[in-house]
């Protein structure tokens, strides 16, 4: 005897279109705080992600200080696409498709350096770092008279630069980076613009096997798994133990940004004394009055930016650090992460060094907080790959926080509530991920 | 001739050592293998342009740690609360190519290659991280201690979702 169920499995792989997008619609129901499982894996969602989000939005490139001279270059990723940033012999930023134009290789393999000119590893098509094509081997003779190579330049990404983050879109129609932005500048200020920062080194980048949406929806908001996730570091004393994570504001500021603010800093100021006057001069009053208070924020700015202030003790010592991560995505279930670690340059070399050390020990790839959040990653994608989640309709709870109302009393702007245990800034992602990917 | 065998056993029998202390999660066992003065150090290893410099930074490191920082992650894992090896990934760390560079009165400066196997989980496939080491040992109060360990990772991006574990 063979038990038959009546259940059947959505078939997504084969629905049209249309009938996707309507069943995401049925399905995902973020202002009643339910977000099923499939989301979170399947081939046919990320197949939307990756053409509705991550070739549609702004995207983070790479920081002013990486380039700081002419012809300095990174390369990077934005929506599955290598990229050169360059900071042209014309002084000018260039964000370039590391395309060939002759025959599509890959021009630009290395991860930074300084270079006047690109030369193809194919046929030899040689490229300024501004992509103006400048040199074909035997170009009279294969040619003749008929290439244009002024036509023939490397693809310019649209890019723009705000508190000295160089976004890039890969959508000639996309809104600009300002209206992108919108109100989550006014804490990005905190984050960059506070005093002039530095990048230290280079990013590091390491590979989780979880989809790059539950870096987002974490960062975004959710400081209740502190207690528990991180657990750990409130036992060692690095924290203090209960709620502390509770207090201060969730504040979403539209297009899928958001922020946790943690305030006040019972430890008093987070950042270096000798500062203070540059940071006067650079915030307006209420900025300077919040980072005062500040104990940590983290900020998301969609889709998939993490830019964390955090303060410890370590060797009693008060010290805070600021860092920036992307959560790239590397497939359905998978993502690489990579994280810059920024500091004050006008800081002294003592306070900077700690700072570093700070990082490292805490959030780099081999952080003490890090490390049990990527656990929570790769379980929740793993386990929401099973047939059986879509069968049942299997539907995660983002309801904390529907009975508060927000605040009207904080200085700064977006749509705030007073505490942050709360998971409506998660259900605010998922309508701006559910609008975004079932967009016609 | 004689003494160098000697001196070459010794130190390979003390990497060996420490592996079989960390693949058998012995932490603890592994701190008293550690001078108080330890500088335990990862850069980032990066694709570089210019072949004249490294291509490492150490500007960026992933493990940046001393006598306390690392006192640190050994107590935190012993909290029932340290998820990332919660359960503990099973390792086997592979020491081979032991070099000894240089040789003082109490110190040796030895370089070998680690294959760090780490299988996570319910994970099939194994996380691999190989790279190269440089230490300094120590001779105090007759023991080798480990004075300084740099370990420069073959990937630029890390196949391993974190660095829960010693290198
Ligand atoms: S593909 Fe680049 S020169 Fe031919
Ligand atoms: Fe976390």
């Amino acid at each position: 005897m063979t038990t038959t169920s009546t259940k059947q499995v959505p078939r997504l792989d084969e629905m049209t279109r249309s009938e996707l997008i309507q069943y995401l619609k049925d399905t995902v129901k973020p202002e009643e705080g339910l977000i099923p499982s499939y989301i979170f894996s399947h081939p046919k969602v990320y197949e939307l992600e990756m053409e509705k989000i991550f070739l549609k939005d702004w995207l983070f490139v790479a920081h002013k200080s990486e380039i700081p001279n002419i012809g300095d270059f990174v390369t990077r990723e934005m929506g599955g696409q290598s990229v050169i940033v360059t900071h042209g012999a014309d002084g000018e930023i260039h964000v370039l498709l590391n395309v060939c134009t002759h025959r599509g290789m890959k021009l630009c393999r290395m991860d930074n350096g300084n270079q006047k000119n690109f030369t193809c590893p194919y046929h030899g098509f040689n490229f300024k770092n501004t992509g103006d094509l400048i040199g074909i081997p035997f170009q009279k003779v294969v040619y003749g008279e008929t290439m244009d190579k002024s036509k023939m330049g490397l693809k310019e990404i649209r890019h723009d630069v705000y508190a000295d983050l160089i976004f890039a879109t890969l959508n000639s129609e996309a809104v600009s980076l300002e209206d992108f932005l919108g109100d989550i500048k006014w804490y990005l200020d905190l984050a960059f613009n506070r005093a002039e920062m530095e990048v230290v080194g280079l990013p590091q980048k390491w590979n989780v096997d979880g989809t790059w949406k539950l870096g987002s929806d974490n960062t975004i908001s959710d400081s209740y798994h502190t207690l528990v996730s991180h657990g750990s570091i409130a036992k060692l004393g690095l924290v203090p133990t209960g709620d502390y994570s509770k207090y201060g504001y969730q504040i979403y500021t539209g297009n899928g940004h958001g922020l946790n603010l943690g305030m006040p800093n019972p430890d008093g100021f987070a950042f270096p004394e000798s500062l203070i006057d540059e940071y006067k001069e650079r915030l307006n009053e209420d900025q300077y009055d919040i980072l005062k208070q500040m104990k940590n924020m983290i900020v998301c700015v969609s889709p998939n930016i993490m830019i964390l202030i955090s303060s410890m003790d370590l060797k009693g010592q008060k010290i805070s650090h600021t860092s920036l991560r992307i959560w790239k995505p590397t497939g359905p279930d998978s993502m690489e992460i990579s994280s810059w670690m920024l500091v004050e340059k006008n800081a002294t070399e003592e306070w900077k060094r700690l700072s570093e050390q700070a990082f490292t020990l805490t959030f780099g790839a081999s952080g003490i907080f890090e490390q049990d959040d990527t656990e929570n990653f790769t379980d929740i994608t793993q386990n929401s790959k099973s047939p059986y989640h879509l069968q049942e309709n299997i539907v995660f709870n983002y309801t904390m926080g529907m009975h508060q109302k927000p605040v009207e009393d904080f200085v700064g702007p977006g749509i705030v509530y007073k505490d942050k245990f709360n998971e409506a800034n998660s259900r605010a992602f998922f309508r701006n991920w559910l609008d975004q990917i079932t967009a016609e | 001739m004689h003494e160098n065998i000697i001196l070459q056993h010794e130190i390979e029998q003390w990497l060996y050592k420490e592996s079989e202390l960390l693949d058998q999660l012995n932490f603890d066992g592994w701190y008293e293998l550690l001078s108080e003065e330890i500088s335990y150090t990862m850069p980032l290893r990066i694709n570089q342009m210019e072949k004249s410099k490294p291509d490492y930074s150490e500007a960026t490191l992933l493990f940046d740690d001393d006598s306390t920082t690392l006192k640190l992650r050994i107590d935190r894992m012993k909290t029932d609360m340290a998820w990332a090896e919660l359960p503990p990934s099973r390792t086997r760390r592979n020491v081979s190519n032991v070099k000894i560079k240089e040789v003082s009165e109490n110190e040796v400066a030895v370089h070998s290659n680690l294959l760090l196997y780490r299988s996570r989980s319910t994970d099939t496939t194994a996380d691999l991280i190989s790279g190269e080491r440089k230490d300094v040992l120590r001779k105090e109060n007759g023991d080798w201690k480990l004075v300084s360990r740099w370990f420069l990772a073959d990937q630029t991006s890390l196949g391993t979702r974190n660095l829960a574990i010693f290198v």
